[in-house]
C-alpha cells in the first residue's frame, strides 16, 4: 500500500540536543504545510510532553538524561509514523524529541498530526505517541541527589 | 581498522544500562571467513554479556528490530537494546 506520508514534507522528524519551543515548532510546521499550496487539513491533534520535577520514586528530579541510537531512532520514528498514518489516514506528521540532558519543565516530546477529521487525528496522534514510548529507541536516566538511575521501561499511560 | 580478506567483521553495540554494565559501547569482531554465521544470541554469550539473552533485551540488526536467532551477515551491525523509555 502507498505510504500516505510519502509527499514532500508530510513526515517531519527532528531530534533536539538543546531545549526547543514546541509552539515555535508547530508554527513552522503549519507554515511549511501551507507553503505547499494545499488547503489546511480540517483536523490537527498536538501533544506536548514535559519533564516532571519528581522521579518515579517520588524524589526531586534534577534532570533527565536521554540516550538514543543515532540513525535507528530517527528511522524507527519514521516507520512508526508511516504505519500510524496508514491505519488512521493521517495527512501529515511532525515529531520532535529531546536527547541529552533535559531539565524539569522542559519539553521532551511533541507529536503533531493532521487528518480530515478529529477522530483519526486524535486516535492517530495518541497511537503514535504510545508507539514512540515503547518502540523508538530512547532511554531515560533520572538524576536525583547527584545519582543517575536508568528508568526500566515506561508507565502504561 | 580493515579486516583482512580471510575475516568478516561484525559490529556489536550496547546502549544505556547495558553499556554501563558491560563497560563498553561498541566492539568490532573479526570472524574467520567461512565460519558458520553467528546469531545475536551467540554473540551475547561469546562476549560474556550473559548465558542467555534476557527476554527484556531487544535486538536490532542494521538498525532494524530483529530476531536474536537470525544468522548475521558479514558487515552487520548488531545492537542489544535495554527496555525502551522514550517520550
Amino acid at each position: 500500500m502507498a505510504d500516505p506520508l510519502a509527499g514532500n514534507g508530510a513526515l517531519q522528524v527532528q531530534l533536539h540536543a538543546e531545549r526547543f519551543d514546541p509552539l515555535v515548532v508547530l508554527a513552522d510546521w503549519q507554515r511549511s504545510l501551507a507553503a505547499g499550496g494545499t488547503e489546511p487539513a480540517a483536523a490537527e491533534a498536538h501533544f506536548i510532553g514535559r519533564v516532571r520535577g519528581i522521579t518515579a520514586a517520588g524524589a526531586p528530579l534534577e534532570a533527565l538524561e536521554l540516550e538514543h541510537y543515532p540513525g535507528m531512532t530517527e528511522a524507527q520514528i519514521a516507520r512508526l509514523a508511516a504505519d500510524c498514518a496508514q491505519r488512521h489516514g493521517l495527512r501529515a506528521v511532525r515529531v520532535d524529541h529531546r536527547v541529552g540532558r533535559v531539565l524539569p519543565g522542559d519539553t521532551i516530546v511533541l507529536v503533531a498530526v493532521s487528518a480530515d477529521r478529529r477522530g483519526p487525528a486524535q486516535r492517530g496522534g495518541q497511537e503514535l505517541l504510545e508507539a514512540l514510548k515503547h518502540e523508538a529507541p530512547f532511554w531515560k536516566r533520572e538524576w536525583s541527589g547527584g545519582v543517575g538511575s536508568w528508568v526500566a521501561g515506561n508507565t502504561a499511560y | 581498522m580493515t579486516a583482512s580478506v580471510n575475516t568478516t567483521v561484525i559490529t556489536v553495540r550496547l546502549f544505556a544500562a547495558l553499556k554501563e554494565q558491560a563497560g563498553w559501547a561498541e566492539r568490532r569482531l573479526e570472524l574467520p571467513a567461512g565460519a558458520p554465521a553467528p546469531t545475536p544470541a551467540h554473540l551475547w554469550r561469546q562476549l560474556g554479556l550473559g548465558e542467555t539473552l534476557p527476554a527484556q533485551v531487544r535486538v536490532a540488526v542494521n538498525q532494524v528490530f530483529a530476531s536474536a536467532h537470525q544468522p548475521l551477515a558479514p558487515g552487520a551491525e548488531v545492537a542489544f537494546l535495554p527496555p525502551i523509555s522514550g517520550g
